[in-house]
């Protein structure tokens, strides 16, 4: 159990106003929030590296608030991974080992980094230095150093941000199974969306210093507090369901509804859908789209050069449009119309 | 035609300059016929200077590095009040004329009661050898901190903090990432250091003086014999400085990169 409460700092010009969170032990958490919100001082404040001005942290019901980084049972895992040049793999994996109360002999430190290794498969890359390996190959490195010590807490700063997007789906996938087998407690600050709704337990978001709305995933993409938070996840259609492939395609069963995706897999899935993929009309249209549904207009939303609207089909679609078109096609909250869009439009996160 | 005359008359003068240096070094080590030059370097007196010269660079060289990473390490990782005037502070003896530091020295040294506290507790520094490890360490104590400071500035502070979240002090984070990062840096400023310390001639002869077979080192050695009119030892003696520096810069075109420095 984590304890956030009432940290403020200020530095520089950067301020944290009265920080307040609670991680449930074993939980998965989440900070979701735009780059510059200082998501990444709340998490070097929760290690040790910067202390509050004012406020307190307790880990595990322990006041660690004026405790050195090494003394909080934590470990952390930078974006820009973080390896140390001067080492390779295998002493960057164990380097956390030579200084846990433990006393470890070199038999068990060695069978230890080796078993970390396994579970993140880079067994075979133990004797390499780290400015050989790819972007995917670092973060895995970075993260078997953070957990072999097995933290009470695992901080996570954007640790999928730096890589390309197959690595970071896989690296996503990765991370999920670790939290599953280990059950560490994790706080993982990020920006993209996809990460917190498919990574998370609860979210908080955070912006301007502060934290806005903390929630699960759903709560908070479905029941936004301000107007803030509404822009920051209102963008995407993500939608959780359970898929069966069917006629080579996916169905997938949304609050009872059925999508159709041509990426092809199944069990529990998460899908989103571009906002500007979604085809409006105020009449049923006859084409070969295989996704086609009726709604009400239940939220209108006037941005700068565009309108988003809020569709309720029984699932809650987001369609943007441009003000021109939302104009001519003379639509109002309750107005009823049909959305349509492709299989290939819908895409399956995880 | 224009173009070509430009282009010319810059590699003229370039070619003009290298001439000019080649020949200023050529004419120290072809005054004397290699015999004598050999002869006049194996002699007591320059064998001296230059076991002199190198246990004082060697030592003054040491305590640079000694104080140069816990304080340009503060001004690198730490923000505070009136860093910027403490910054130019130690800048300072980079600019001033080694004379002029020479001359602070002798008078902390010489008539404060610093000195003579000092002097008490058997650390003489005027008119002796630790004098001229003193009079080196002020004058080239300001490089050291330039080129720790960059050197530091380029090492992403984030690798002590991992290493902290690992299980280290802050101290033990310090040695096992940013201090072997700093290697190169660290090497670069010592052999530059070191050359200079060698060559060092107005603040040692300030604070150490010019004492013949006690405070000789290899400068000072020229400077001595040129006076009496020892033109041969005096030659020997720059013959070596020439070689130092050769060796200087071949060490430091070798750590690339923090040559730009300057």
């Amino acid at each position: 159990m984590i304890e956030v409460s009432d940290i403020s700092k200020t530095l520089g010009d950067f301020e944290l106003e009265r920080i307040n969170l609670s991680v449930n032990e074993g939980e998965y958490f989440c900070i979701l929030g735009p780059t510059g919100s200082g998501k990444t001082i709340l998490l070097e404040m929760i290690a040790g590296i910067y202390n509050p001005d004012i406020g307190s942290i307790l880990i595990n019901n322990f006041d660690v608030s004026s405790l050195l980084p090494k003394d909080r049972h934590i470990s952390m895992v930078y974006q820009d991974f973080m390896l140390f040049p001067n080492m390779n793999v295998r002493e960057n994996i164990g380097f956390g080992l030579k200084y846990t109360d433990l006393k470890l002999d070199k038999v068990s430190i060695n069978s230890k980094i080796e078993e970390t290794a396994e579970m993140l498969g880079i067994s075979n890359l133990l004797d390499r230095h780290p400015s050989t390996l790819s972007g995917g190959e670092k973060q895995r490195t970075a993260i078997a150093r953070a957990i072999i010590t097995e933290p009470a807490l695992l901080l996570l700063d954007e640790p999928l941000s730096a890589l390309d997007s197959g690595t970071k789906g896989r690296l996503r996938q990765e991370l999920l199974r670790i939290h599953q087998l280990k059950k560490t407690t994790t706080i993982h600050v990020t920006h993209s969306f996809e990460e917190a709704f498919t990574l998370a337990d609860r979210i908080a978001i955070m912006h301007g210093g502060k934290i806005h709305q903390v929630g699960t995933p759903d709560e908070v993409f479905r029941k936004p507090n301000s107007k803030f938070v509404a822009d920051f996840v209102g963008v995407e259609n993500l939608f959780h369901g359970t898929s069966v492939i069917f006629n080579d395609l996916s169905e997938i069963k949304v609050n009872g509804h059925t999508i159709i995706s041509s990426t092809r897999r199944e069990g529990d899935v998460v899908i989103s859908i571009r906002p500007e993929d979604i085809l409006l009309s105020k009449d049923p249209i006859d084409s070969s789209a295989r996704n086609s549904f009726t709604g009400v207009v239940s939220d209108v939303i006037r941005m700068k050069s565009t309108v988003k609207l809020v569709i309720d089909t029984g699932i809650p679609f987001r369609v943007v449009l441009t003000k021109r078109a939302y104009d001519d096609m003379g639509l109002s909250c309750g107005s009823e119309v049909y959305l349509t869009f492709k299989a290939s439009a819908t895409h399956l996160i995880c | 035609m224009q173009r070509n005359g430009f282009k010319y008359a810059n590699l003229f003068l370039m070619l003009l300059l290298t001439l000019f240096i080649f020949t200023l070094i050529l004419e120290i080590i072809t005054h004397t016929d290699p015999v004598s030059l050999i002869t006049n370097i194996i002699s007591p007196e320059i064998q001296f200077a230059i076991r002199l010269s190198l246990l004082t660079s060697v030592i003054s060289t040491f305590m640079c590095i000694l104080i140069a990473i816990p304080v340009s390490y503060s001004l690198a990782r730490y923000d505070f009040h009136g860093k910027a005037i403490i910054n130019t502070v130690l800048d300072l003896p980079m600019a001033l004329p080694p004379i002029v530091a020479g001359l602070g020295l002798l008078l902390i040294f010489g008539t404060t009661g610093v000195g003579s506290f000092l002097a008490d507790a058997g650390l003489k520094f005027v008119f002796t050898v630790p004098g001229i490890i003193m009079a080196q360490f002020a004058v080239n104590i300001s490089l050291m901190l330039r080129i720790m400071r960059s050197t530091f500035e380029g090492i992403n502070p984030r690798y002590e903090h991992v290493a902290q979240t690992l299980g280290c002090t802050p101290f033990q984070a310090f040695i096992r990432t940013t201090l072997p990062l700093s290697k190169n840096g660290m090497i670069a400023g010592s052999v530059i250091t070191w050359s200079r310390g060698i060559g060092e001639f107005g603040a040692v002869l300030m604070l150490a003086g010019a004492t013949r077979m006690k405070t000789e080192t290899l400068p000072i050695a020229l400077y001595l014999n040129m006076s009496s009119g020892e033109l041969d030892l005096a030659i020997a003696a720059a013959t070596i400085l020439i070689l130092i520096s050769g060796i200087t810069l071949y060490l430091f075109e070798r750590k690339g990169g923090v040559a730009k420095l300057y």
